[in-house]
């Protein structure tokens, strides 16, 4: 007995010492679980520019620090005012007044993981953006983010990262007291792993030869009662769907009415009440009549596939990779669908057919993920791809995201669109418009004391221009509460709306840089008295 | 910025000029939705500064969290409970704490933290349980703030804020802010009370717990978790007996691992990881440092709207998902009139004539509106069933097997009860 319990004793530290993480992986334990060592890689390899020490800026960085991204730079000239040591949890409080802002910021940030390094850089973001030198050092890091600059500089900063798809994407945030939005500016952004909730095909109306072979090989009439309980309700539906084909000329149900009987007949096939496996088929009958061989988004996807002499320079593998998922559907030898998931759902069924079927998806998968490398070597013999990276592609195919991003401001360069938004999202796109006029009225040299709801009414109705109808008492009072709120707080940062921006800008950060998660695309808007958020601006498709 | 005079509400010597300079913009002037009975100026920034007493109930990844947005926000007198002690997975996002705290008491350690930060604010901790404290420790409070990932802890919290609402004094009412998160998603939500929806009416838009159906994990296992329950549920109390798994241990964890891993061999099971089996024995939910920051600043925001008057406070759920661009969704969540905790109407339930007391406690701990565990059940002077103490248990054993009907009539009422729940849920049982 005292012999086996050390035996036990000495095995359990073995496998201890084998398997249990280590500090860095038990530190990041709870988000490893969510974007994986991949996504933890791309973030420490991040560098984030930072364009001030403000409280929604450290608020921010805090989000991005903690999870552990390679290296941020605060550029902040100014020194930091009593106020900003009132309402920034990253200054020294008093102690802070009068010293560099960005430098009082990044010690306090950075000891928040040993990990990552923080520079501040006390440099005028105007004047790094009048030399070639400063262009190009700001396009260097990996992620730039402007928090309340004024509408000019942020012009300049937006037109510089816009001019290659190559350069960093650029998070614009704009606040003022309980009001703000944030923008995303990105040429494209691929997403491989978007973590979708949806259940992808699993192609159980065109089934592969392995699966329909056991699908023919089951007679309800012969197996025993015990099996007959057990068959996986992939061979359920691809048996009922035989069945009914006979009847309806080849054909699958199509009208409510025929899915209904679909179902009925699937539940009629028990022997006894009991059958879950019969109810779970029932259940996911759907899948019948919803799955497709390509879905609609992927169809969509595939129209911007481009060949090899026409591959572009960022993005590039994700670009080929999709011309080569173009081919592959279409090639004679492949399944005539996107690749086949080889993660299934559990199922009411016995651990051996389980096994089995779980067997049969991932051989089929494996043999489909070889045809699709053989057709990427063909179809561009001379790029070189992480094959980690062609494997993860394939594997998340039915799940791939796009997102085809356009310039900061062109939403607002286009008035039919603003009015038009006005009218279908007012409170959203009045809110969005008030911040315009704001950082329009600053970048002109208002003083914050004549930011008054009149000045900003007036910078409105420049924005949106004379429509020819007049504005619906709706839109009048949208309009009216936004700007309201914001001559309320015209220089005002909030604690609270500054950690609320921290994290809603840090998660859309951590999405892109990871490409993992699908981010925003258009401007976020944020009302903290009504506590709402919404989207608008998107561009058109 | 410096050039503002505004002066400020408060003659506390670490109340520099212009330290309220932003949070003032708000509480200095009414904005256009905000209701005539804001009274701008001094008087809300001294209540603000200087009388308003709020208490935060947890002091981790929204904890920490909430103690720094509202000390920012001019809140002086916080309180904070949380029974637990750093780990190290918690650094990644409870940002009080460093690699040198581990092992050292939350409340204790994110109390010091924001008061060196933050000057002149009084954080007062304490490290312990909801539980130890009674109704006139509650009382002093004028708002409470809840970070907590416990649903029971929770449950506690909701109902013992609305037992405490004495209609003849209005001060009882004490709002309470309850935030969650998990991954990229969380809610925020204002309860006051009896007047609006409490945490116990929305019991059912929990997520289900992944249970597996014991007969599963024992005969016919498909997934890694399977194997994994099986060794923590079916093997661990086997082969150790009474000794509980301690899940922050590595040995313990370490045997899990193996067994489970052994067992996923023998079925052709692939899958089991360590830290899928850490996962699953812990209930680890996952957690990151920004989506904490949105919701404990929007429990915060709220908690100073409610404060101050100064805008309209959330009415009263907001929910957020962050996974596929930021969508989230603000409403009111309705008040349930068979509500155990605020309610005040029975729950209707019906069930057999054939059912087993027995079979009625698994189905009430089943239900995912009621959520309670090792329920005992009474009616009028009749005990039907108690769980403690030892000698009423086993007097009431015998019940167990009994016919629901053959003890209450139809229409009558069981009275449930759990020592976990500070409340009773009364149900109103028809036969079918
Ligand atoms: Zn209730």
């Amino acid at each position: 007995m005292l012999q086996n319990e050390s035996q036990d004793i000495e095995q359990a530290s073995a496998i201890v010492q084998a398997h249990a993480p280590d500090s860095k992986t038990r530190r990041y334990d709870r988000q490893l679980r969510l974007w994986a060592a991949s996504g933890q890689a791309a973030l420490e390899s991040a560098r984030i520019l930072v364009t001030s020490a403000s409280a929604t800026s450290t608020s921010i960085l805090k989000n991005l620090v903690l999870p552990g991204i390679g290296h941020f730079t605060i550029l902040d000239p100014t020194v930091t005012a009593p106020a900003d040591a009132g309402n920034n949890f990253f200054l020294n409080g008093f102690d802070s007044v009068g010293k560099p802002r960005a430098a009082e910021a990044v010690p306090l940030l950075r000891e928040l993981n040993d990990s990552v390094e923080g520079v501040a850089d006390t440099r005028e973001l105007e004047s790094l953006l009048d030399s070639d030198m400063g262009r190009e050092w700001i396009k260097s890091f990996s992620l730039v983010i402007a928090h309340n600059l004024s509408a000019k500089t942020l012009d300049r900063l937006a037109e510089l990262l816009w001019e290659e798809n190559t350069n960093p994407p650029l998070i614009v945030v704009r606040s003022a007291g309980f009001i703000a939005d944030f923008y995303i500016q990105v040429h494209k952004h691929c997403v491989i792993e978007s973590h979708s909730e949806t259940n992808p095909s699993l192609r159980l109306t065109k089934p592969f030869p392995a699966l329909q072979a056991w699908a023919d090989s089951i007679d309800y009439d012969e197996v025993d009662p015990t099996e007959h309980a057990h068959i996986p309700f992939p061979i359920i539906l691809i048996k009922e769907a035989d069945a009914w084909r006979k009847e309806h000329d080849g054909n699958l149900p199509i009208s409510y009415a025929e899915q209904k009987l679909f179902k009925a007949q699937v539940i009629a096939r028990q022997k006894k009440l009991d059958e879950e496996n019969f109810e779970e088929a029932e259940g996911q009958a759907v899948r019948m009549w919803s799955e497709k061989p390509v879905s609609s988004d992927i169809s969509t996807l595939l129209t911007f596939a481009s060949p090899a002499e026409t591959l572009p320079k960022a993005n590039y593998a994700f670009h080929a990779l999709l011309e080569t998922l173009k081919l592959f559907v279409s090639h004679p030898n492949g399944p005539g669908a996107l690749p086949l998931t080889s993660t299934l759902p559990d199922m009411r069924t016995d651990t051996e057919s389980y096994v089995k079927i779980q067997k049969m998806y991932k051989e089929q998968a494996r043999a489909e993920n070889a045809l699709f490398k053989k057709i990427l070597k063909e179809a561009f013999p001379d790029l070189s791809i992480d094959e980690g990276l062609v494997d993860a592609f394939v594997k998340n195919a039915h799940h791939l995201k796009l997102i085809r991003g356009r310039k900061f401001g062109d939403f607002d360069r286009q008035r039919t669109e603003l009015q038009s938004g006005l009218e279908i999202f007012n409170k959203e796109v009045a809110t969005h418009v008030a911040l315009s006029a704001l950082f329009n009225l600053f970048s002109r040299g208002s003083d914050p004391t004549s930011i008054t709801p009149e000045s900003l009414r007036a910078e409105v109705n420049t924005l949106v221009g004379q429509n020819s109808a007049p504005l619906n008492e709706e839109v009048e009072e949208a309009i009216d509460n936004a700007v309201g709120e914001v001559a309320r707080t015209p220089t005002a940062d909030i604690p609270n709306t500054a950690a609320f921006l921290g994290g809603l800008v840090a998660q859309e950060a951590i999405k892109l840089i990871t490409k993992q998660y699908v981010p925003i695309n258009g401007y976020c808007v944020v009302d903290l008295v009504g506590s709402w958020t919404g989207l608008v601006g998107q561009p058109p498709a | 910025m410096a050039e503002s005079t505004m002066a400020n509400g408060n003659a506390n010597t670490s109340d520099w000029q212009d330290r309220y300079y932003h949070v003032d913009q708000v509480l200095d002037r009414p904005g256009p939705r905000t209701d005539p009975s804001f009274a701008a100026g001094e008087g809300v920034k001294d209540f603000l500064r200087n009388k308003c007493k709020i208490l935060v109930i947890g002091a981790g990844g929204l904890g920490c969290e909430i103690l720094a947005n509202l000390a920012l926000t001019g809140f002086k007198d916080i309180h904070v409970i949380d029974m637990d002690t750093i780990d190290i997975s918690n650094l990644n996002r409870q940002f009080l704490f460093r690699p040198k705290d581990v092992g050292k008491p939350k409340a204790i350690v994110a109390a010091e933290f924001i008061m060196k930060r933050v000057p002149g604010v009084k954080v007062t901790p304490y490290y312990g349980k909801i539980q130890d404290k009674d109704d006139d420790y509650y009382l002093q409070f004028n708002l409470v703030i809840c970070g907590l990932d416990s649903v029971e802890a929770r449950r506690w919290m909701n109902a013992t804020l609305v037992n405490l609402v004495d209609p003849e004094n209005p001060e009882s009412l004490k709002p309470l802010i309850d935030g969650g998160t998990e991954g990229f998603k969380g809610q925020a939500r204002v309860i006051l009370p009896t007047i609006s929806s409490c945490y116990e009416c929305s019991l059912d838009m929990l997520n289900k717990p992944t249970a597996f159906p014991i007969c599963t994990i024992a005969n016919t296992p498909r997934l890694p978790e399977h194997c994994i329950e099986w060794a923590s549920v079916l093997e661990w109390p086997r082969v150790h007996g009474d000794k509980k798994v301690d899940t922050d241990d590595p040995e313990h964890i370490g045997w899990l691992f193996q067994v489970a891993s052994k067992r996923a061999r023998e079925f052709n099971i692939e899958g089991v990881t360590w830290s899928l089996t850490q996962g699953v024995v812990k209930n680890i939910i996952p957690a990151i440092a920004s989506t904490n920051a949105i919701i404990a600043a929007s429990c915060c925001n709220e908690a100073f709207k409610i404060a101050t008057s100064s805008a309209a406070y959330l009415d009263n759920y907001f929910m957020l998902i962050g996974t596929d661009g930021v969508y989230s969704y603000t409403f009111q969540y309705e008040k349930r009139d068979d509500c155990p905790v605020c309610g005040g109407e029975s729950m209707d339930i019906s069930i057999s004539k054939e059912w087993t007391v027995e079979r009625l406690i698994d189905t009430l701990t089943e239900r995912q509106d009621i959520q309670i565990k090792k329920p005992s059940l009474s009616s009028g002077d009749m005990h039907i069933y108690f769980q403690a103490p030892p000698q009423l248990e086993q007097a009431t054993r015998p019940n167990l097997e009994k016919k629901v009907s053959e003890l209450v009539k139809d229409g009558g009422e069981i009275t449930v009860t759990a020592t976990t729940l500070p409340f009773s849920l009364s149900l109103r049982v028809t036969f079918t």
